[in-house]
């Protein structure tokens, strides 16, 4: 070990250690938690196929594909399965002060949102794993949320009876459940489908309020006569003009999700001591090339 | 090294660090957080001057430098009383042996001898589960005196657990201590069948346990113990047969005892030094430590060799502090006496644990009126390690938790060399085994 070499060895040592050159934000008591959707995995795709039949989409009560036999329900939307709704009401202050109220819009005249899906369908599978049970969906395909209507029956609306997968395999042996999510419910690939793509996508994504924990905003920085400051946006295609430009996915003095999808490693500079790296600072003028 | 050595290597220099040199090279122990480290020697260096340095701030700052701050883990205040989730019954309040050094004084704690009556132990089953949640678990624990003695309300303590577990979803699981002189194969049969963790009491090999462990007319109990243990070792598969060896300056044989017993199939074999005894028979005192201290590290040698070549070896008191260090255990409690564990007389008195059964000092409610969690907030209070001394300047405070209270309390603490020079082995074992084995902490 050499002599400046700091090795954190137990679980406390490592869970607190500040590592040099690491900003605060590594540390579990002053990080940014990521939890949606997730670095590891994506704990939401497991209800995607909780009823025997259908496919639901991981963050929506909007069917995305269905087995043979329910081909109809393509396209509809989901509102309760047995007692339990799987919608619920928004409501809350229109403008500040102002009490709550239904939050309806054009494209949402009901003033509904689905509820993530580990809230409601959580108490389903405690109740009905195995069985089958009633689920009330759209009669037409719905674009938009749906609100449920007052009574039933309504022709608007129809009743589908659909099996509730067990979460966990089946063990042969025990006639048990063991401690392993069911394929049936989520396949190789399923759990990490659509996990984050810092680079790509979420860097553009998240403006300077979220991954800016851990990614520059403002570079370039320099103080003015006036008392002001001039830089860039790290995002900023040219360095001149020295502005900082909004945050915009569609202005194009700012890099593209495109420009990532093709080029990320090209178009997002190092940045030391606030500034773009010497080896970055003629990236902009040169022609690309394989020698970077 | 030797006891010697290491009484000198942990002595206590500064409150917040400790250092060691250790075959896989130079650690620094943060005491808050229990964090270990692994450092070049210039830095090593450093901080120990800093330690040295009579201004504090020389430390901070130099811990703010290098990274090695943290936010604090374990400040002055004492949390609040938590639910109670383990009970211990005294199910018996005699002995049919008459071991000199008893803290029980042969059982009965120093009143007349007396049997917990079913209703009683009921009724302690029932404030155990109170107020537990579905998924969270309880531990139901029975000690004496000698709890077969009284093996009736065991049995049917352990089944009215098992019912009311199944009924309100709450896990419970179960121990026993027990002289081991009145097992049968059925007992092996019932605890087998309820997973307990059952714990002997053994002081040695033959003639040496036979001195501290006599039956009342002399006769000694080593023959009969092992006859009566055999089925229920040849059985354990889900419960854990213990040997628990309390070490006086009788028994000073730690290597040879803990290879019978580990020939003899315990699942675990634990020293601990008889601190306070009440009449003061069989008290440790410092030399007796220092080779206490010597036998121990031995034993610990001997394990690393069998971890190193793949074995298991059931030094219990090894084993168990080298999980605790891997996971940074800092408490400022020494055990859960008095907070989440409690004691119950066999009149149904509420004590700190089962040391303090009959003892006005560990008095804690009664099962009639309930747990009195004012006593149990100033207990937390009081016993909090910043208010011992001299914890409070000695780095291994939060893994040492100020010593076992009863101890304390009837005889003080003269066995901190000692517990500081254990932990300082058990530090360096933890560092040469993480390099040379880190499955044996993942596994």
């Amino acid at each position: 070990m050499s002599d400046d070499r700091i090795d954190p060895m137990n679980l406390t040592a490592q869970l607190h250690y500040n590592a040099a050159g690491n900003p605060p934000s590594t540390l579990p008591e002053s990080a940014i938690s990521n939890a949606y959707p997730g670095l590891e995995f994506d704990i939401r795709n497991i209800w995607r196929r909780l009823l025997v039949g259908i496919e639901l989409h991981e963050s929506d009560n909007y069917v995305v594909s269905a087995d043979r036999g329910h081909e109809n329900l393509v396209g509809r939307r989901l509102l309760s399965v047995g007692d339990h709704d799987v919608i619920g009401t928004v409501v809350g202050p229109i403008r500040p002060g102002a009490g709550s109220a239904p939050l309806t819009s054009a494209a949402n005249p009901d003033g509904v949102m689905m509820l993530e899906w580990s809230n409601s369908l959580a108490d389903v599978l405690a109740d009905h794993v195995g069985q089958t049970v009633p689920c009330l969906f759209t009669v037409d395909p719905a674009p938009n949320p749906v609100g449920k209507p007052e009574e039933l029956p309504d022709p608007r609306f129809q009743v589908v009876e659909l099996e509730v997968r067990p979460l966990f395999a089946g063990s042969a042996a025990t006639g048990g459940y063991l401690p392993v999510i069911a394929e049936e419910l989520a396949g190789p690939g399923d759990l990490t489908r659509g996990l984050c793509s810092p680079w790509q996508n979420d860097y553009r994504e998240c403006a300077c309020y979220y991954w800016a924990a851990s990614r520059p905003d403002y570079v370039n920085v320099e103080d003015t006569a006036m008392g002001t400051t001039t830089g860039n946006h790290w995002f900023a295609v040219h360095r001149e003009p020295r502005e900082y430009v909004l945050d915009d996915r569609f202005d194009s003095r700012l890099v593209s999700y495109d420009d990532l999808f093709q080029d990320w490693q090209g178009k997002l500079r190092f940045i030391v001591g606030g500034n773009d790296a010497p080896e970055h600072l003629d990236a902009g003028t040169e022609p690309k090339g394989d020698s970077r | 090294m030797t006891a010697g050595r290491l009484f000198e290597a942990s002595a206590p220099v500064h409150p917040d660090v400790h250092l060691l040199h250790t075959d896989a090279g130079p650690r620094v122990l943060i005491a808050d957080g229990s964090r270990l480290f692994g450092v070049g020697q210039a830095l090593f260096d450093r901080i120990d001057a800093a330690r040295r340095d009579p201004d504090p701030r020389v430390m901070d700052a130099l811990l703010v430098d290098v990274g090695l701050d943290a936010p604090r883990q374990i400040d002055d205040l004492a949390p609040d009383p938590p639910p109670v989730r383990a009970l211990s019954l005294a199910v018996a309040q005699k002995c049919n042996l008459g071991c000199t050094y008893c803290y029980a004084q042969q059982g009965d704690f120093g009143g007349p001898a007396k049997n917990m009556p079913e209703p009683t132990a009921f009724a302690a089953v029932d404030t155990l589960f109170r107020d537990a949640a579905p998924g969270e678990r309880v531990n139901l624990a029975f000690l004496g005196g000698e709890p077969m003695i009284n093996r009736p309300v065991v049995r049917a303590a352990t089944e009215y657990a098992l019912t009311v577990s199944e009924r309100t979803g709450v896990p419970v699981t179960f121990s026993i201590t027990t002289n081991g002189t009145l097992l049968t194969p059925e007992d092996g049969e019932f605890f087998e069948a309820h997973g307990f963790a059952v714990t002997v009491s053994l002081d040695g090999i033959g003639a040496r346990h036979d001195l501290l462990r006599p039956h009342r007319d002399g006769r000694g109990s080593y023959r009969r113990v092992m006859d009566r243990v055999a089925p229920l070792l040849a059985m354990q598969r889900r419960m854990q047969v213990s040997a628990r060896v309390t070490v006086t300056p009788l028994n000073l044989d730690l290597p040879r005892t803990l290879d019978e017993f580990t020939a003899a199939g315990f699942h675990g074999v634990g020293f601990s030094p008889m601190l306070s005894s009440p009449t003061g028979q069989g008290e440790m005192a410092s030399a007796d430590l220092q080779v206490m201290l010597d036998q121990m590290t031995e034993c610990g040698e001997e394990f690393v060799r069998r971890v190193l070549a793949g074995q298991r070896y059931p030094f219990t008191n090894l084993v168990t502090a080298l999980r605790e260090i891997h996971r940074g255990t800092h408490r400022p409690y020494p055990c859960g006496a008095g907070a989440g564990y409690l004691g119950v007389s066999a009149d149904g008195d509420l004590a700190a644990c089962h040391r303090f059964v009959g003892d006005e000092d560990g008095a804690m409610g009664d099962l009639t009126g309930g747990v009195d969690d004012a006593k149990r907030a100033r207990w937390l209070t009081d016993r909090h390690v910043h208010r011992q001394e001299p914890c409070n300047g000695c780095w291994a405070r939060y893994l040492c938790g100020g010593g076992c209270h009863h101890e304390v309390i009837r005889r003080g603490r003269p066995a901190c060399d000692y517990i500081r020079g254990w932990l300082h082995h058990c530090l360096s074992v933890y560092s040469r085994l993480l390099a040379a084995r880190p499955d044996y902490f993942t596994g």
